[in-house]
This record gives C-alpha cells, sequence and structure tokens, in this order.
C-alpha cells in the first residue's frame, strides 16, 4: 500500500480537477457545434412532422387562422366514407400499384444487360457510359415537356411509325390521350430516366466483384449467361435489392411525371396517389381539403413502411 | 444606484428618438389618399393573369403621373401557383397591398379567412354605378352565401355585407372562335355562326370531313371541367330552362342528371364526341387556345377572354367568326345569351401599408380611364361600364364581343349563379365524368349522368 505525500495528493487532486474541466469544455464544445444541426432539425424535421400528422385530422385551406379538427375522418372518407373520394383513391392506388411493379422491374431488365455489356466493353467506354447516363443529367421538367410533344398525335414516334409503314401502332389521339396508352407510355417514360443510376449502380457492383469468380466458372464450362445467372446475378442481389426499393420509393411519391404529362388524365386513366395529393393541396381552389391531402401522404408513409419491413425481411432471408 | 440610473437613461435616450420618428413617419403616411410631398409611396399588387401584368404595368404608369403613387405589379402564374404563394405569403407576412383574385369565390374566401379587408364603406354608390349592372354586388359576401355555405366553411364566421373585391374584368364563358378560312373551305358561309346546337355539329361534321386532322374543335380538356362549366352548362340551360337546370343539381337528385331530361342534355353534349381535335385531351386551357391559334383545328370554345389569348398568339380577331355556344333546336330557350359576370376582383391585402393609396388604385383601376386603359392593352373585357365610350376606349373587337350580353334576362344564362350548388362544389369531379362520355366514349349518357348524381350527392353531403 503506497502512501501519497501531501504534496503528491495535492498534485494529482488539481490534475485531476483540470482534466474534468477539460473534458466539460470539450463536451460543450461539441455540443455547441451539433445544437445548430439539433435546432434546425427539431425545426424543419420534428416540427413539419408533427403539424403534418396533425393537420391529417383537421380541415384547413391554407388560410384561415385556425383548423377545424375533425378527428380521423379525413382518413375514413380517404378510405371508405366518402364514395367518390374513396373510388378515387382505390383507381389511383392501383395505377401506383402497376407503376411500383412494372418501373423497378423493367429497370432492372435493362440496366443489368447494359451494364454487363458496358461492362465487358473495352474501347469507348467512358463514351457509351456518357451517353446512357445522359437521360439521368437531362431528366427535368422540360424533358418531360419533350417527351409530351415526341408523344402527341403529330409527334415524332407516330410520324416515325407511320413512316416505317407500322402506322397501324400510331396512336391518333397521340400516346398520352389514350386511355389504354398513357399508363403505359408514363411507365416507360419513368423507367427511361431510372435506367441510368440503375446501369452505373449495376456497373460499380460489377467492378467490385472478384475477377477470378466468373473466371474459375467459366473454366469449369459454364457460358456466359450461365455465369451472370449463377454468379454474378447473386453477387449483385443487394444492388438489384437497392433499385427496386428506389423504383417504389419513386412510385409511392413521384408525381411529376403524372402532373407535366397527363395530369392523370385522360379521364383519370393515369391517376397515381402522389399526383392525388398533390391535386389535394393545390388544385382544389380555397376548398379546405389540406388536411384530407396531408392524411394521404400519412397513408403514403405508411405504405412505404410497411413495404420497407418486408423488403428487409426478404434480403434478411436472402442472405 | 445613479449609476443604474444613468445607464437607464443612455438606453432610454435613443429608444424614445426611435419612437419619436417611427410616430413621426406613421403620421406622415396618414390614411389621407393623398401623395406626400417628397415622400416615397409605393404599392405592390400581385395578379394571377400574364396579359394582366403588362397592361397593368402601362396602367400604372399614368397613375404615377396623376398622383405620385408608384405600383409594382407581379404576374405570379399559373392559377395554383398563385394560390399557394398568397398561402405561403399569408403565414409569414409577405402579402402585397393589392391582389387581382377570381370573383365569385376566391375573393369571399379569402376575405373570410381574413386576407382580405373589408371595403364595403369605400366602394361608395356612385362608385358602383360604373360598374356592369350584373357585376356590382360581386365581392359582397351575402347573408344568403353564409347561409349556403358547409358547417365548417369560414364564411360562417364572417359577417353578411362586407366586400372583400371590386370587379375588375367581365365576360362570359361558353364562347365559340372559329376559323374563317377554315368554314369557307369547307363550304361554310365565314360571317354566318350556327343558329342551333344542331347547326353546330352540321359545320363541325363539314369542317372535319374537309380536314380530318386539323378541322375539329379544340378544348383544353386535361383540364376536365373545360368541357362541362363551357360547353355542356349553357348547353343544358338553354335546351332545359333555367328551373329546370338548376334542378339538376339539387340535393336529392330527383330530377337530376339520370332524369330523362338529364340524359337528354347529356346525350346532346356527347354528340360531339367525333369531332375532337385529335389529343384534346391532353391540352391544357392555353395550348388548346395555342393549337387553335396554329391552325390545328377549325374551332375552340373558351370565354370572351380567350379573344386576348388568341390576339397575342398571332390570331387577328379580323380571321374569326365568334358566336356563344347554340342552343338546341329542341330547347326550351331558342336564343343563347349570357349575363357577364365579373370574372375578376381587385382586394385590398389585410395587411396592405398604405390603404388610402391601394383604395385609390382599385378606384382608378375600375375608372372608365383606368379600366379603358388596361382592357386596351390587355384585350380582356372590363367590369366597368364603359358605355358609349367602349369603342374609342377597348377598340372595336372588344366592344363587339357585348353584344353577346344582351337578350331577355330570364334565358340569360348566369354563370355566375351558384346559388344551386353544393358549397363545397368542385367543378373537376363532374368534369373527369364529362371527359370520360365525351371524347372518350366509356360511359353513355345514361351511365354519365348516374355518376354525376353520385358525384353531387357526395358534395352535398360533405356540405351537410
Amino acid at each position: 500500500m503506497s502512501v501519497l505525500t501531501l504534496r503528491e495528493r495535492t498534485r494529482k487532486t488539481a490534475a485531476g480537477a483540470s482534466g474534468g474541466a477539460r473534458r466539460w469544455s470539450s463536451r460543450l464544445t461539441g455540443v455547441a457545434f451539433v445544437l445548430p444541426a439539433v435546432a434546425l432539425f427539431l425545426l424543419m424535421g420534428v416540427y413539419t412532422i408533427a403539424s403534418g400528422l396533425a393537420l391529417s385530422f383537421a380541415k384547413w385551406n391554407g388560410f384561415t387562422p385556425r383548423w377545424i379538427w375533425v378527428g380521423v375522418r379525413n382518413y375514413l372518407d380517404l378510405l371508405y366514407a366518402d364514395p367518390v373520394l374513396a373510388a378515387e383513391l382505390r383507381r389511383a392506388a392501383g395505377h401506383t400499384l402497376q407503376v411500383m411493379v412494372a418501373v423497378p422491374l423493367l429497370t432492372v431488365a435493362i440496366a443489368l444487360p447494359l451494364a454487363v455489356a458496358l461492362n465487358s466493353v473495352g474501347r469507348l467506354r467512358a463514351v457509351f457510359r456518357t451517353v446512357y447516363f445522359l437521360p439521368y443529367v437531362t431528366t427535368g421538367i422540360a424533358v418531360y415537356f419533350a417527351w409530351r410533344y415526341v408523344l402527341e398525335p403529330d409527334g415524332a414516334v407516330n410520324l416515325l411509325l407511320r413512316a416505317t409503314g407500322l402506322g397501324s401502332l400510331a396512336q391518333p389521339q397521340g400516346f398520352l390521350g389514350n386511355p389504354s396508352t398513357a399508363l403505359p407510355t408514363l411507365i416507360v417514360v419513368l423507367v427511361w430516366s431510372s435506367v441510368p443510376v440503375a446501369t452505373l449502380l449495376y456497373l460499380s457492383g460489377l467492378q467490385a466483384i472478384d475477377p477470378n469468380l466468373p473466371e474459375a466458372a467459366q473454366l469449369d464450362g459454364a457460358a456466359p449467361r450461365h455465369v451472370l445467372r449463377h454468379v454474378t446475378w447473386p453477387l449483385l442481389r443487394p444492388i438489384t435489392a437497392a433499385i427496386v426499393l428506389l423504383g417504389i420509393r419513386d412510385a409511392l411519391h413521384g408525381f411529376q411525371v403524372f402532373l407535366v404529362m397527363t395530369r392523370g388524365g385522360p379521364g383519370g386513366h393515369s391517376d397515381v396517389l402522389g399526383l392525388m395529393a398533390y391535386r389535394l393541396s393545390f388544385f382544389k381552389g380555397l376548398a379546405q381539403t389540406l388536411g384530407l391531402a396531408s392524411a394521404l401522404g400519412w397513408l403514403l408513409f405508411a405504405a412505404a413502411l410497411l413495404l420497407t419491413l418486408v423488403n428487409a425481411r426478404l434480403l434478411r432471408a436472402v442472405r | 444606484m445613479d449609476v443604474a440610473r444613468g445607464r437607464l437613461r443612455r438606453l432610454l435616450a435613443p429608444a424614445l428618438v426611435l419612437a419619436a420618428a417611427a410616430v413621426a413617419a406613421a403620421g406622415c403616411t396618414g390614411d389621407t389618399g393623398e401623395p406626400t410631398r417628397g415622400g416615397d409611396r409605393t404599392l405592390t399588387m400581385w395578379t394571377f393573369k400574364k396579359s394582366h401584368a403588362e397592361a397593368l404595368t402601362t396602367a400604372a404608369a399614368q397613375f404615377t403621373k396623376e398622383t405620385g403613387i408608384a405600383v409594382k405589379v407581379e404576374a405570379v402564374t399559373p392559377d395554383d401557383v398563385f394560390v399557394s404563394k398568397v398561402q405561403s405569403a399569408a403565414q409569414t407576412g409577405g402579402l402585397p397591398d393589392v391582389l387581382e383574385v377570381h370573383s365569385g369565390g376566391e375573393d369571399l374566401e379569402m376575405g373570410a379567412s381574413g386576407l382580405l379587408q373589408d371595403i364595403r364603406d369605400d366602394v361608395t354608390e356612385a362608385w358602383k354605378q360604373r360598374l356592369l349592372p350584373t357585376t356590382r354586388e360581386s365581392g359582397v359576401l351575402t347573408r344568403q352565401r353564409i347561409d349556403q355555405a358547409a358547417a365548417d366553411s369560414p364564411f360562417k364566421n364572417a359577417a353578411a355585407g362586407q366586400r372583400f373585391s371590386v370587379p375588375f374584368t367581365a365576360g362570359a364563358f361558353g364562347i365559340v372562335y372559329a376559323h374563317k378560312d377554315k368554314l369557307k373551305a369547307a363550304g361554310l358561309a365565314p360571317g354566318t355562326p350556327p343558329k342551333t346546337w344542331e347547326d353546330f355539329l352540321d359545320a363541325l361534321k363539314a369542317t372535319t370531313a374537309r380536314d380530318p386532322r386539323q378541322g375539329g374543335l379544340a378544348l383544353g380538356l386535361k383540364v376536365s371541367q373545360t368541357g362541362f362549366n363551357w360547353i355542356y352548362q349553357p348547353l343544358a340551360h338553354s335546351y332545359l330552362g333555367r328551373d329546370r337546370f338548376h334542378a339538376l343539381w339539387a340535393k336529392g337528385a330527383a330530377r337530376g342528371f339520370a332524369s330523362p331530361e338529364g340524359v337528354e342534355t347529356l346525350e346532346l353534349y356527347s354528340r360531339l364526341t367525333p369531332y375532337w381535335m385529335p389529343g384534346a385531351t391532353t391540352l391544357g386551357i392555353d395550348e388548346a387556345d395555342i393549337a387553335f391559334a396554329q391552325g390545328k383545328a377549325a374551332f375552340d370554345v373558351g370565354g370572351t377572354f380567350t379573344l386576348a389569348f388568341l390576339a397575342q398568339n398571332g390570331v387577328s380577331p379580323a380571321e374569326l367568326l365568334t358566336f356563344p355556344v347554340p342552343p338546341s333546336a329542341g330547347g326550351v330557350n331558342k336564343e343563347i345569351s349570357m349575363s357577364p359576370l365579373a370574372l375578376t376582383g381587385l382586394g385590398l391585402t389585410a395587411t396592405a401599408k398604405d390603404r388610402g393609396a391601394a383604395v385609390r388604385w382599385i378606384d382608378w383601376l375600375t375608372s372608365p380611364a383606368g379600366a379603358g386603359a388596361v382592357a386596351r392593352k390587355s384585350l380582356d373585357l372590363p367590369a366597368t361600364d364603359l358605355g358609349a365610350q367602349a369603342e374609342s376606349l377597348v377598340g372595336p373587337d372588344l366592344a363587339a364581343m357585348q353584344k353577346f350580353f344582351s337578350g331577355p334576362p330570364a334565358g340569360a344564362y348566369d354563370a355566375a349563379d351558384v346559388s344551386f350548388q353544393p358549397s363545397d362544389y368542385d367543378q373537376v369531379k363532374p368534369g373527369d365524368v364529362m371527359v370520360r362520355l365525351s371524347p372518350l366514349g366509356e360511359l353513355t349518357p345514361g351511365q354519365a349522368g348516374a355518376e354525376l348524381d353520385k358525384a353531387m350527392a357526395s358534395m352535398w353531403k360533405a356540405t351537410g
């Protein structure tokens, strides 16, 4: 047992006190650095989310000083109580589901072979990558307007079909004016704009694969398609999951393409949930539908959450 | 103690100086309506019409010369962006002094919600007499309007008799424009408008037979309610007469759209199906007008305000034949006439900093001089009655449009009358049904009638 002299004990106590002060000072500095971000999150994140949730239980047109509380009526009206609104929701949900299934599937079906082809190209790879990435760089409102011109009755697609003897496939009302082609056409445009990112993701995934693995498979006599199916595809599964999730997220929340190109028409044949929420917010003049729009937003959030949980579970099972 | 007192004094002195300066400044910008000598009086105004912004800016220059009050005009388009910008500005205190808003609903909603001031004391009897008779009470929140409103409407908390806007522009919907050269090419008389709905269909048949791709009818059906509001309603009104027409919307739908007479009106409308221009359902209102201006259709339906837009897009009014949607030969009213309704109004915002100057600007804009100056530049009919000066103030083309505003009052179609509709009336719902009836042809007139009754029942239920 060591005996400390008074001097040593004093020195240790002083050192301990100064260490504690330093620790506190360092903690305070950390807190000070984090505080602006936390305050911003509380204001822009927590406050807006809480306010949005509260609004879903009220009626408001954005002008009146007070909200009118209606409880869960907005949710019930959307789900079944208002026959017109509920029918609108069901129709939009059906279209959204079609987009949710078709866009990720088609994106994967096009982006994966494209990435494999790009990965195997030796020369001009950078040029090809730029070309395929172009839709992503240019995508936006202006491009959707350009698509509209291409797809209208006298647009380039109809002209091309007529010029090449495929006039029977041309759409006299335009591809967006025919109820049976409007939604599939929008799905094609969505796939067109989502393929570049998916290709880039697959390309980075392909470049991360150990070259010895496909090489070993080839040495064992596997054909390229077998290598793709049994070696490359399983290794790219996490990337596929990410692409599918991104596609589903876009389908649930996206409305810009639908707003610019068809506004949900003709006759509601391309209406989706995101557009319906936008319409309830901003296309109802001064009707008190902001609460309905908010309730629909929360229903979409619940659907997205559910899908994410299912997806996470599936991914775990695959691993 | 002395030190503390001294510090207090040092702090208070500048505050008192600032307060005195503020009081003096407030005194200078009093509510006299007179220009301040050497003072800077600048008003701000928002409009949702781009074609009005330029005309208003030109008129503002004249107003500034006369009064010394400057006005900065800003166009916020399209309509939904305007509404959302006003919503945001109302929350952040960033509203301008004056707003040009839709009459007959938007102005009252904004007023009842506290965004616009009550200006009934400013709008004197002499001021009202300047306006077209059918527009004078537009902008006033009536007892009837409050009683009809849903229980949770902001109208319920507002006092009757308040005026939230002064009518600025007026006009009518359901005006058909036709290219004279296309009529001539189809063997039709380019100067004679069709007398009946059936004549109109025959004319459409002739022009589409002559040119199947560019001889049809243009209308921006992407905004689905245009067909219902601008064609169906005037047509059904003339076919059924006012009372029976109102009964289509009535609660309970005993004589609603699915009734035999209702279905007849829908059948009349559905006869348009072969004659829509290709892709009409993909076009917005402006896009359809542009397509018509480019010669992609023989006919175009809009309102009196459409003339201005067509002229902006290079069509001379002299090249056009203009007429209201004609009545059916088998209907009650054999001649169609329209009551001019206030289309837009001018409102004073609750946060206007210089009330006197803002009221003076609104007063000047609705005087013959101001209204004429704006109308001539924007080619939009004013709500101000220009009387004998009309032609000299707004030009012959615009003055000629006023001929549609004559006719027997009982038979006149008044689009401003919404007393028979549910208070939460949503035009898009019947509009979507009409698009499915024509041009899509997905519903028969009977099915469309049933769908319309269902939509009305839902809106009546919301009204309570």
